[in-house]
Parts: C-alpha cells; sequence; structure tokens
C-alpha cells in the first residue's frame, strides 16, 4: 500500500513536471468562415464569390473540400509546417476520405502552397501541385496579379481533381481509420451509429453489473437477515426512474452520440469534415 | 434510534449506493487508463511505420533521380556517387519492428538517413547549375516529388515525436505508472529523434 502511494506521488509529481514541458504549439489560425478565407485581404469581393462557387461546385460533384486561404502572417513558420497545422486544425475533407486541400497564400512573406490531403495524395499530386505552383500561378504572382493568380490557380486544381473516374479510384484509402471506425465499416453502419451502439453496450454493461451487485448482495444480507425483506412495489417506480433518466441524459451528453456525421455544414455554413493531412503537395515562392 | 429507523436508512442507503459503487468501478478499470499504455504504444508504432514509409518512398526516388541528373551533369560524379554512397548505406540497415525500442540501431538508422538527406540536398543544389537540367520536366517532376516526400518525412517526424512523448509520458505518470508495474512491465520508453538530427538536415551549401 506504501509503495503504491509513493508511486502515486511520484507520477502526481511527474504528471505537474511532464504538463509544463508540454510543447507550445501554433494554435493561432484564422477562423474557417468560409471556401474562401481572405485574412490577408487582398481579393475583391466579386473574386471571393467566384471564387466560393467553384469550391462549392467541386465538392457537389465530388466531395472533395477545396479552400482558399490568404495569411496575414506565417506566425514565425514555414509555409509547409503551417499549412499542415491549418488543415489538420480546420479539418478539411471528409473524415474517412481525407479528400481535403488547401491553396495557401501568404503575401507578405511571399510564399505559396498548395496543401494536399491524405487522400488526395494520388490524384493531386506533388508533381502536379508544383506544376500549377510554376506554371499557372506564380508567374502571375510575378506579374502583381493576385486574385488572377488564384483563380486561374483553382481551375487548374479544380481540373486535376475532377479528373477521369480512374483518377478517383487510384486515391489510397484513408490512412488510419480508429478501431470505432473499422468496426463501423466491418458492420457497414454509419460511424454516429456505431458510437451511440458503444455508449448503449457501455451503459448496459455498468447497469447489468450494478444489477447483479445488488441482487446478489441485497439477497445475501436478506438472506443472512441483515436487512428486512421488501415489502409491496412502490420502491421500484420511486427508485427506476430518476435512474433511467439518468441514464437518458448520461447518454446524450456522451461524445459522439450527438451524431455528427459532419462535412458540409447545414444552414448555408461550411466546415471542415474530419480530413487529415500528412505533409502532400508543393510549395513556392515569388 | 429504533431498530425500524436503522432499517429504513440502510434501505434508502443500500440500493444508491451499490450500483454507484460498480459504475464507478467500471468506469475506474476501463476509464483510468487501462487501456492507454497499449493504445499509446499502438499509435506511436503506427506513426513510426508512416515515418519508415516515407523514408522508403525517398530511397525508391533515388535511382531515378541520380540516372536523370547524370545525363546532364556527368562532371557531377562526386556528388552523384555520395548520394548512391549514403543510399546504399542507408538501405543495407535492416529495418526491424522492434528498431524503435532499440537505441543503437535506432541512431544508426537515424545517422544514415541524416546522411541521404545531406547528399540529396547537394544533389539538388548542384542541379541548380544546370538549366537543361532544370527546364527538364522529368527532373522537375522528380524535384517536386522529392520535396514533398522531404516535407511528409518532417510531418511523419513531428507525428510520431508527438505520439512517443504520449506514450512515454503514459508510461511514466500516474495513473499510466500504476498500471505499467501491474501489466505492462515489459513496455520500454521508445527512441525518439534528436534534436540534432532535425538541425544536421539543412546542411550549408557553399560555392
Amino acid at each position: 500500500m506504501r509503495g503504491l502511494i509513493r508511486s502515486a506521488i511520484i507520477g502526481l509529481a511527474a504528471a505537474l513536471v511532464f504538463a509544463g514541458a508540454a510543447p507550445v504549439r501554433a494554435q493561432d489560425f484564422p477562423q474557417l468562415t468560409g471556401r474562401v478565407v481572405d485574412e490577408a485581404g487582398i481579393l475583391p469581393g466579386n473574386v471571393r464569390a467566384d471564387l466560393d462557387a467553384k469550391l462549392a461546385a467541386l465538392e457537389a460533384r465530388n466531395g472533395d473540400q477545396l479552400v482558399v486561404v490568404t495569411l496575414r502572417s506565417l506566425r514565425g513558420e514555414t509555409i509547409e509546417q503551417y499549412g499542415v497545422a491549418l488543415g489538420r486544425a480546420w479539418q478539411i475533407g471528409q473524415k474517412d476520405k481525407n479528400n481535403g486541400a488547401l491553396l495557401i497564400v501568404a503575401p507578405n512573406e511571399r510564399k505559396v502552397r498548395i496543401e494536399v490531403g491524405y487522400g488526395l495524395e494520388g490524384t493531386l499530386t506533388d508533381a502536379a501541385s508544383k506544376l500549377i505552383i510554376e506554371g499557372t500561378i506564380l508567374p502571375r504572382f510575378r506579374a502583381h496579379d493576385i486574385a488572377g493568380g488564384i483563380t486561374r490557380g483553382v481551375d487548374d486544381i479544380v481540373r486535376v481533381l475532377s479528373g477521369g473516374s480512374e483518377d478517383l479510384q487510384r486515391r489510397a484509402p484513408a490512412v488510419s481509420p480508429s478501431p470505432i471506425d473499422r468496426v463501423a465499416a466491418a458492420l457497414g453502419i454509419p460511424v454516429a451509429l456505431a458510437y451511440l451502439l458503444l455508449a448503449v453496450v457501455a451503459v448496459a454493461v455498468c447497469a447489468l453489473v450494478g444489477w447483479l451487485f445488488v441482487t446478489l448482495f441485497v439477497r445475501r444480507l436478506v438472506a443472512t437477515g441483515a436487512l428486512p425483506k421488501r415489502q409491496g412495489g412502490y420502491r421500484r417506480s420511486n427508485r427506476q426512474d430518476p435512474y433511467q433518466s439518468a441514464n437518458w441524459t448520461g447518454l446524450s451528453t456522451l461524445p459522439g452520440a450527438s451524431g455528427s456525421i459532419g462535412g458540409f455544414g447545414g444552414f448555408g455554413g461550411f466546415s471542415g469534415g474530419g480530413g487529415s493531412f500528412g505533409g502532400g503537395g508543393a510549395s513556392g515562392s515569388w | 434510534m429504533s431498530y425500524s429507523a436503522v432499517a429504513a436508512a440502510r434501505r434508502r442507503r443500500f440500493p444508491i449506493i451499490a450500483p454507484t459503487l460498480a459504475v464507478l468501478l467500471g468506469l475506474l478499470v476501463s476509464g483510468c487508463g487501462i487501456n492507454r499504455i497499449p493504445t499509446y504504444e499502438e499509435q506511436a508504432k503506427a506513426k513510426w511505420s508512416e515515418v519508415e514509409n516515407q523514408y522508403q518512398r525517398r530511397t525508391d526516388l533515388i535511382p531515378n533521380l541520380v540516372e536523370t541528373v547524370k545525363g546532364y551533369a556527368k562532371q557531377e560524379r562526386e556528388v552523384l556517387e555520395a548520394v548512391t554512397e549514403a543510399r546504399s548505406r542507408a538501405t543495407s540497415i535492416q529495418v526491424t519492428p522492434d528498431l524503435i525500442d532499440n537505441p543503437d540501431a535506432f541512431k544508426k538508422f537515424q545517422d544514415a538517413q541524416a546522411q541521404l538527406t545531406g547528399a540529396l540536398s547537394r544533389l539538388l543544389a548542384v542541379s541548380e547549375r544546370y538549366p537543361d537540367l532544370k527546364s527538364n520536366q522529368n527532373f522537375l517532376a522528380l524535384q517536386a516529388q522529392l520535396e514533398g516526400t522531404e516535407n511528409r518525412i518532417a510531418v511523419a517526424r513531428r507525428d510520431y515525436i508527438e505520439a512517443v512523448r504520449l506514450y512515454n509520458t503514459e508510461l511514466k505518470t500516474y495513473p499510466g505508472i500504476f498500471w505499467a508495474k501491474l501489466l505492462y512491465a515489459n513496455n520500454k520508453p521508445m527512441a525518439e529523434f534528436t534534436v540534432a538530427d532535425d538541425v544536421k538536415r539543412t546542411p550549408q551549401v557553399k560555392f
């Protein structure tokens, strides 16, 4: 017992030390206000609307999420580091397909990057991204036509992403689905339902254990005479109800039980669908 | 207090305390980290295989790149040989799953890859001097893929470092340390990339 307490104290101290030593990550991301996030304020309104329509059409066509973002600053990081972090923070692309991409422009650092999600790396390859940046975007940027470079660059990316069906089939599968995703895929049910099932099973197991405990223990106590026999059934109705309502409210606060399949953000808004990024794509500077 | 009052108090308390205890016990076992060590271990291993994957991808790109550069810049024999040599040294290291539990082998692997990184960036720097090579489509595509792969390696390494940090922390902190002593006595902390390797990644090229 003493050893346990000692290890607990040491562990607690170590936890404090490690909590202090945890690396500080860049958390400074612009808000994902739509498919075009013009933090640097370099895009005229009509260009933004035009881009937004193209990007929405792309997603409606094959589900790929492409987001254009202009940055006021790279926050002291390289555009490669910032791009992956931003893509992951915004979770662009659908969770099971990771089919998101970002066109990132940092005018103050004169850097541009196409950041490609895991699932699109086979379609929008590094070489294709490089070609778009070097051949389409940078010449216009160098001629001080930022809006034109972005618009034509988006056109090219959309063209590559809308390539033939064989392109679509070549796409790599999601890199590491979580166990619950795999279970859901094996059973052929939506992920949210799998979470719900898991929650129900967990509650059921807890309830069963509690019930067994109560039944056996109380029965033994009753048998030995330590506890008087129950009389009447009123207690059942009194006691069950709070439990059931507690279970139900508990269930609804469990993560995942609310059923966010996500991706397209109802109500006209826009949000990422849980896609992830692994550093694919290409960068350039002008 | 009369007997019946005591019994009533017991009756009131019991059906609430017992299931609560049972639920708490269940939560303790499943919620308080009994699964966290193997989970983090698997995550770190998965991240490591991604690192390996990307290094392998780079290794696969090299012969093609060397051939392409050779076609335009034969006189850069020294640089080309350095790349080929570094590649064969890197591939000669057996990559086994227990590499991450073995600090010595891990360091060897890491050093060999760092050397290859240095040789490759020298080759790409030298290529800048050959306009014909620079405008060759094949070379451009290879260069883009190599840059992308280097970036993926960097991302995969960062992810691995983070996963290992979580795992190693879990092994050393409460409540993980308790489960580690009790159930996972064979789990060792995993090797991390040293900072020195990251510094080595960007060698100075002077002409």
